[in-house]
C-alpha cells in the first residue's frame, strides 16, 4: 500500500493575491467606503494640522522682516528715552544680525576704537550664552547657585572668589544641571568680566548723556512729532548725539511716522459728528454703526477716498496736498499691517512635536489616529464576522493562514491608501482654504510647495501603516478560523 | 453499479479509515461526547451515504474524516497518513488535492464569477493561471455550464451554483469527494441533476464519495449505507441488504 506524498502547500503569488483581495473590495463596496470615510476624517484632520503650521511657519518667516519694520518708530521711541539695560546691551551686541549700524552705535556711545568693538562682541556672545543658561534655570535651582542675583549681576556676585568656588561645588552637586560650557571657560570669562562690565558702563552712560542731549532739543514736542523730521534737522540731532542712523533707515522712520500722522489724521476726522454723518448717509447706516474698521475698509477704494478727501478739506483740515491716492495707500497700508499683526498672532505658539505642529497638536493628532484605529480594527473585524463562511471554504480549498491573513492585511492597505490620499487632499484643500482667509496676500508669497508635499507623503503613508497595524489583530482572527466552520448552515 | 464496489471489499484499498474516534466538546465544566468511538473503513471508488438526525454526530464525523478537525482521542488516516500528524501546511495540501468539498449551501465566493470560483483551489495548489483557465473551463463542461463561465453566484439558480461548487470541488483531481447534504436546498428536479453528476463521477473517475444525507434517492445508487446515532455508528450496510427494507417502507 502505497501513501500519499504530502507536501506543504506552496505560497501563492503575490499579483493574485492582490487581485483576489481588490475583487473582494470592490464586493463590499459600502463597508469599503464607510472604512475610508473613517480614515479619510482622522488623515483629513492630521493632513489640516500639518499644512496650516507649514503655511503659517513660512508666512511668519517671510512677514518677520516686514513685522520688524512695523516696530521701527516703538524701537527708536524706546532707544532714544531711556538707556538699555547691560542685559539688553549685551544681548543686542551678541545678536548675530549686528549691523553696521549697530557697531556704529557701540563705537560711538561708547567712545571706543574698532578692535575694542571687537572684543565687545566677542564677549559679549560669551555673557549671552551664560545669561540664558541662567534665565532658564528654575528659581529654585538658580537660588541655591548664585542667590538673589539676576542677570549681569550674577556675574558681579561671582567675582568674589569664596562665593565662586561654593559656586561650583553647588553646580557639581547638582546631577541633572549641564553647564553649558567648561568651568575653566566660565572662570576665564569672570575674570574679563570687569572690563567687560566698564565697557558696557560707558555705553550706558554715552547713551545718558545722548538722551538728554535729545530730550534738550525736543522744543516741547513729543518725541514721536520730532521724529517727522528723523531725514531733516531732528536726524542730525540723533547722529551728533551719538545714536548711528542710516539714510535708509532715517527715511523709512519718517515716512512711518508720518503715515502714523496721517492715520490719527483720518481717524481725528471720522469721529466729528459731520463726517461721520455723512457716512453714514453714504452707506445708509445709523451714525452710531460707523467704525474705524469700517470706514478704513470702504477708502480702499478710489471713489469713497477721493469722497472722503473732499469731506476732510471742507472741513478744514489740513490736507491740501493730498490726492485720493495718498488715502488709498494709507487705506492699504493699513490693512496689510493688520494683516501681518494677525499672521504674528496666528504664528505664535508653532513648532515643537510633529514637524513642528506643536505639542498640544500632537497629542490631538494622536488621538484622532487612536480613534481611527479603533474604527478600522472594528470594521475589520466586522468584516471578517461576515465572511466567517467565506474564509472557511478558502481553507477547506486549500487556503493557507498567511494568505488568508494577507488578503485582509492588504485589504485594509487599500483601504488606507485610499483614506489616505482623500484625506490628504481634503485636509490641504482646508488647510489652504482657511490659511487664505487669514493671511489672503501674504500666503501666495509663502506657500512651502516642498514642504507640503513631504507631508502629505507622510500623511499618506501614515494612513497606510494605520490602517494595516488596526487590522493586524482582525486578519489574525480570519487566518486561525477553523476551515469546519464552512459546513455551518445559518 | 460500480463494478469496483462488486468485488469483496476486503481486497480493495482503505482509504479513511478511522480507529477509535472520539470528539469530546468541553463547554465550561460540561462535556458534550459528539463521537464516542467509531471505527470505519472507508475503501477507494466507493459511494457511501451517511444518515443520522440532527445532533447525532455526523457533522462532527464529516469534519473529522474530511481533515477539518482533529478527534479528542482516536486516530483517522486518509491514504495511511494519520491526519493529527501533518502540519498546517500539510493540512492544507491535503484539503487542497485530496479532498473535494460540497456544502449544502454552496459556500461559493460571491465576488468571484463561475470560473474565478472553480480555479481558485488550482492557484492554491500552483497550477499556472493558463493551465488552471483551461482545466476549469473542462471542468464547467462537465457539469453543462460552459456557457455561463463568467456569470458570478447571485445571477446562478441554486442547482447552477451547486454545479459550480461541484466542478470547484473536482479542481485538482481529488480523490475523495465530501457532500454534506449536497441536495437538501434543491428542488426535486436540480437536485436529481446533482445526483446524476455525483454518480458519474463516481463510477467514471472512480472518484470515492462520501455523502451527508436525508434524500432516498441517494440511497438508490450509493455502494453502502450507513447511519450514526448518539456519536456512534448505528449499522453499515450494502445496499442490496437494505433494498428490501426500503422496497417495504415505500
Amino acid at each position: 500500500m502505497k501513501p500519499i506524498d504530502v507536501q506543504p502547500q506552496p505560497l501563492l503569488g503575490f499579483a493574485r493575491t492582490l487581485r483576489i483581495a481588490l475583487s473582494g473590495v470592490k464586493y463590499r463596496l459600502f463597508r469599503a467606503a464607510v472604512t475610508v470615510a473613517v480614515i479619510t476624517v482622522a488623515m483629513a484632520f492630521l493632513m489640516n494640522i500639518l499644512a496650516e503650521s507649514l503655511i503659517k511657519r513660512t508666512v511668519a518667516d517671510t512677514a518677520r522682516d516686514q513685522i520688524a519694520g512695523m516696530r521701527r518708530i516703538d524701537r527708536w521711541i524706546a532707544r532714544l528715552s531711556i538707556p538699555q539695560t547691560p542685559g539688553e546691551i549685551i544681548q543686542q551686541a551678541a545678536s548675530a544680525d549686528l549691523d553696521d549700524d549697530g557697531r556704529d552705535n557701540l563705537r560711538a556711545l561708547g567712545q571706543m576704537a574698532d578692535d575694542e568693538v571687537d572684543d565687545m562682541i566677542t564677549a559679549c556672545v560669551d555673557a549671552a550664552v551664560y545669561l540664558d543658561f541662567f534665565d532658564n534655570l528654575d528659581y529654585g535651582r538658580r537660588r541655591v547657585l548664585v542667590g538673589r542675583a539676576e542677570g549681569t549681576m550674577i556675574f558681579d556676585r561671582l567675582q568674589d572668589a569664596a562665593f565662586r568656588d561654593a559656586f561650583f561645588q553647588r553646580l557639581n552637586d547638582m546631577k541633572t544641571v549641564r553647564f553649558v560650557t567648561e568651568p575653566d571657560r566660565f572662570t576665564t570669562f569672570l575674570e574679563g568680566w570687569p572690563g567687560l562690565r566698564a565697557r558696557i558702563d560707558r555705553i550706558r552712560s554715552g547713551q545718558t548723556l545722548a538722551i538728554q542731549m535729545i530730550q534738550g532739543h525736543l522744543d516741547g514736542r513729543s518725541l514721536m512729532e520730532a521724529l517727522r523730521e528723523a531725514d531733516g534737522a531732528f536726524g542730525a540731532v540723533i547722529r551728533d548725539s551719538g545714536f548711528s542712523m542710516s539714510d535708509a533707515e532715517a527715511a523709512l522712520l519718517t515716512e512711518q511716522v508720518g503715515q502714523v500722522a496721517d492715520n490719527a489724521l483720518i481717524e481725528e476726522a471720522m469721529n466729528r459728528a459731520e463726517i461721520r454723518q455723512a457716512i453714514a448717509a453714504r452707506r445708509d447706516i445709523l451714525p452710531g454703526d460707523v467704525t474705524p474698521a469700517l470706514v478704513w475698509d470702504m477708502l480702499k477704494s478710489d471713489d469713497h477716498a477721493a469722497w472722503y478727501l473732499g469731506l476732510m478739506n471742507q472741513h478744514g483740515y489740513p490736507v491740501a496736498n493730498w490726492s485720493p491716492d495718498t488715502i488709498n495707500d494709507l487705506a492699504d497700508a493699513r490693512a496689510h499691517a493688520f494683516l501681518l499683526k494677525q499672521a504674528e498672532r496666528a504664528t505664535t505658539g508653532t513648532g515643537g512635536g510633529l514637524m513642528g505642529i506643536g505639542e498640544r497638536m500632537t497629542w490631538l493628532a494622536l488621538v484622532s489616529m487612536l480613534v481611527c484605529a479603533v474604527g478600522i480594527a472594528n470594521a475589520m473585524l466586522m468584516s471578517v464576522t461576515e465572511r466567517f463562511r467565506e474564509i472557511a471554504t478558502l481553507k477547506c480549498l486549500g487556503a493557507l493562514d498567511g494568505f488568508i491573513m494577507t488578503v485582509f492585511l492588504i485589504e485594509a492597505s487599500i483601504l488606507g491608501l485610499v483614506g489616505g490620499i482623500v484625506g490628504t487632499l481634503l485636509g490641504l484643500l482646508i488647510a489652504l482654504l482657511r490659511m487664505l482667509g487669514i493671511f489672503r496676500g501674504l500666503l501666495l508669497q509663502a506657500v512651502p510647495l516642498p514642504e507640503l508635499l513631504a507631508a502629505s507623503v507622510l500623511s499618506i503613508a501614515i494612513g497606510i501603516v494605520l490602517a494595516a497595524i488596526s487590522a493586524v489583530y482582525p486578519s489574525l482572527r480570519a487566518a486561525r478560523l477553523a476551515p469546519m466552520e464552512a459546513m455551518r448552515i445559518e | 453499479m460500480n463494478p469496483a464496489a462488486v468485488a469483496d471489499a476486503e481486497e480493495r484499498r482503505v482509504i479513511i479509515r478511522s480507529v477509535g474516534m472520539k470528539k469530546i466538546y468541553r463547554r465550561g465544566a460540561e462535556l458534550t461526547h459528539a463521537l464516542r468511538g467509531v471505527d470505519v473503513e472507508i475503501y477507494t471508488g466507493e459511494f457511501i451515504s451517511v444518515m443520522g438526525p440532527s445532533g447525532s454526530g455526523k457533522s462532527t464525523f464529516f469534519n473529522m474524516i474530511g481533515a477539518l478537525d482533529s478527534p479528542s482521542e482516536g486516530r483517522v488516516f486518509i491514504d495511511e497518513v494519520d491526519v493529527a500528524q501533518l502540519t498546517a501546511e500539510e493540512l492544507a495540501f491535503l484539503r487542497c488535492r485530496k479532498i473535494g468539498y460540497i456544502f449544502q449551501s454552496y459556500n461559493l465566493i460571491q465576488y468571484m464569477t463561475a470560473l474565478e470560483n472553480v480555479t481558485t483551489p488550482m492557484a492554491f495548489g500552483g497550477v499556472t493561471p493558463d493551465e488552471s483557465r483551461k482545466r476549469g473551463m473542462e471542468l464547467l463542461e462537465l457539469v453543462g455550464l460552459k456557457e455561463r463561465w463568467f456569470h458570478r453566484p447571485i445571477e446562478m439558480s441554486g442547482g447552477q451554483q451547486q454545479r459550480v461548487a461541484i466542478a470547484r470541488a473536482l479542481a485538482n483531481r481529488p480523490s475523495i469527494l465530501l457532500c454534506d447534504e449536497p441536495t437538501a436546498n434543491l428542488d426535486h428536479k436540480t437536485g436529481d441533476e446533482i445526483l446524476s453528476i455525483l454518480e458519474k463521477l463516481n463510477r467514471e473517475r472512480g472518484v470515492t464519495i462520501i455523502c451527508a444525507t436525508h434524500d432516498h434517492r441517494m440511497m438508490n445508487m450509493c455502494d453502502r449505507l450507513m447511519w450514526i446515532r448518539d456519536g456512534a455508528i448505528e449499522r453499515i450496510a450494502r445496499r442490496d441488504e437494505v433494498e428490501v427494507q426500503l422496497a417495504s417502507i415505500e
